[in-house]
């Protein structure tokens, strides 16, 4: 009964360890300065002064990516 | 420019058959009828349910619905919009034998794999099979494509998203999180567990800072190969701790018959004149609506001949003028930003 005890109680700290490493985080890094920018339609032209970047050529005739 | 390019040009309006009357497929009929310049003859709906027909009321009488059941893709579609996973290859192999282009509104992994793998049927007949028209994929790949044009060369692009559409996109992203992550790294598919990778990410508001991780994500599958040289290619979604400790249960309640607000943020890092550059764009919406429309505007650029190329690829392939396809996903309502400053 006591090794029944023991395993329990060992197998509940385990579980407590993992959840809280599961849920612990570094947390991130927030933007310093800076924010969002809402994009007019008159911006949204192709090739408006910059050089547009190559456009990619495709996968060919297999599928990308594994299972 | 791929064809066969019809629909207004030839003197006949479009004609479309949607698959599945969800969230997503009733934001790409009200996309389609109340598209300014764009005629629609016909938009068959394929519906499992028959009551589905309640999801059309005040629309054009130029919807009609079939029960989804043994039903065929009519000779003379343009297009056909796969709102709906279920049996999705087998009824875009139908539409390419019947002459269709196809737009798929879908984002589970494998369900895409099998639409690209149609790429060699789709090529040989001079159709295309445009995948993941969704708000991630879909639009964040169109943004991906948008910022490209800004980079001489694109390094690494990390996308990441906030929120799910109706119920079928609230179950994938339930079980993504609890599922194996394939990013691009290296030249290589690097497999990591779902639900690590914690990572803050900044979104537009209204819905600001969001943890993100790594789930079963579409994302890096549709977007390494449209930029040939990328290092690195990831996808995150965000979740909460809640979200984190339930997701290898069942979903523990019903969800929503539609999801609220959502988001998508595209972040890409390249070289432009040979200095190290960081772009990010986002946009903000209900995920349904936002993915009814980037299916809509592809589906009438695939009828109109405006899709890069024939074949099956994502949209990243599929477009090359993206700044036209995001004024018009624009001019929508959707909301389109692009984040200026320093992070980090």
């Amino acid at each position: 009964m006591q090794t029944l005890r023991r395993v329990l109680v060992a197998l509940g700290a385990a579980g407590l360890a993992a959840l809280f490493l599961r849920l612990r985080g570094s947390g991130g890094t927030p933007p310093r300065h800076g924010g969002w920018r809402q994009i007019p339609l008159t911006e949204l032209e192709d090739g408006d002064g910059e050089e547009p970047a190559e456009p990619g050529v495709g996968s060919g005739a297999e599928p990308v990516g594994p299972e | 420019m791929i064809g066969p390019a019809r629909g207004p040009d030839d003197g006949h309006g479009l004609r479309i058959v949607l698959i599945g009357l969800g969230a997503v497929g009733v934001g790409v009929a009200r996309h389609l009828l109340g598209q300014p310049g764009t005629q629609v003859e016909s938009i068959l709906v394929l519906a499992r349910d028959a009551r589905a027909i309640t999801r059309t009321e005040g629309m054009s009488a130029a919807v009609s619905l079939r029960p989804i059941r043994g039903a065929r893709i009519p000779e003379g579609t343009d297009v056909v919009v796969i709102a709906r996973p279920d049996d999705a290859t087998a009824l875009a192999s139908d539409a390419l034998r019947a002459g269709a282009h196809v737009v798929a509104a879908l984002d589970d992994p494998h369900h895409v794999r099998h639409l690209l793998a149609l790429d060699r049927t789709a090529r040989a007949s001079a159709l295309s099979v445009a995948v993941g028209a969704t708000m991630a994929p879909g639009l964040s790949c169109v943004l991906a494509r948008y910022g490209a044009c800004f980079l001489d060369e694109v390094h690494q692009i990390h996308v990441a998203s906030y929120g799910t559409g109706g119920p079928a996109c609230a179950r994938r992203h339930h079980a993504a999180l609890s599922s194996i992550a394939t990013d691009w790294y290296d030249g290589a598919w690097r497999r990591r567990r779902g639900g690590t990778g914690r990572e803050l990410m900044w979104f537009p508001q209204p819905v600001g800072a969001a943890d993100c991780y790594r789930g079963r994500l579409v994302d890096p599958v549709l977007l390494a190969p449209a930029f040939p040289g990328v290092r690195r290619v990831s996808a995150r979604m965000a979740a909460t701790r809640r979200d984190r400790l339930s997701a290898p249960l069942p979903m523990l309640r019903r969800p929503h018959p539609e999801g609220l607000v959502g988001a998508a943020r595209v972040e890409l890092r390249g070289t432009r004149d040979g200095a190290h550059e960081t772009l990010i764009f986002g946009s903000v919406g209900r995920p349904a609506l936002v993915a009814g429309t980037v299916a809509g505007v592809a589906a009438v650029w695939a009828a109109n001949g405006r899709l890069a190329r024939a074949g099956a690829a994502g949209l990243a392939e599929m477009v090359d003028e993206p700044g036209a396809f995001l004024r018009e996903v624009a001019q929508r309502g959707i909301t389109l930003s692009a984040f200026e400053g320093a992070i980090g």
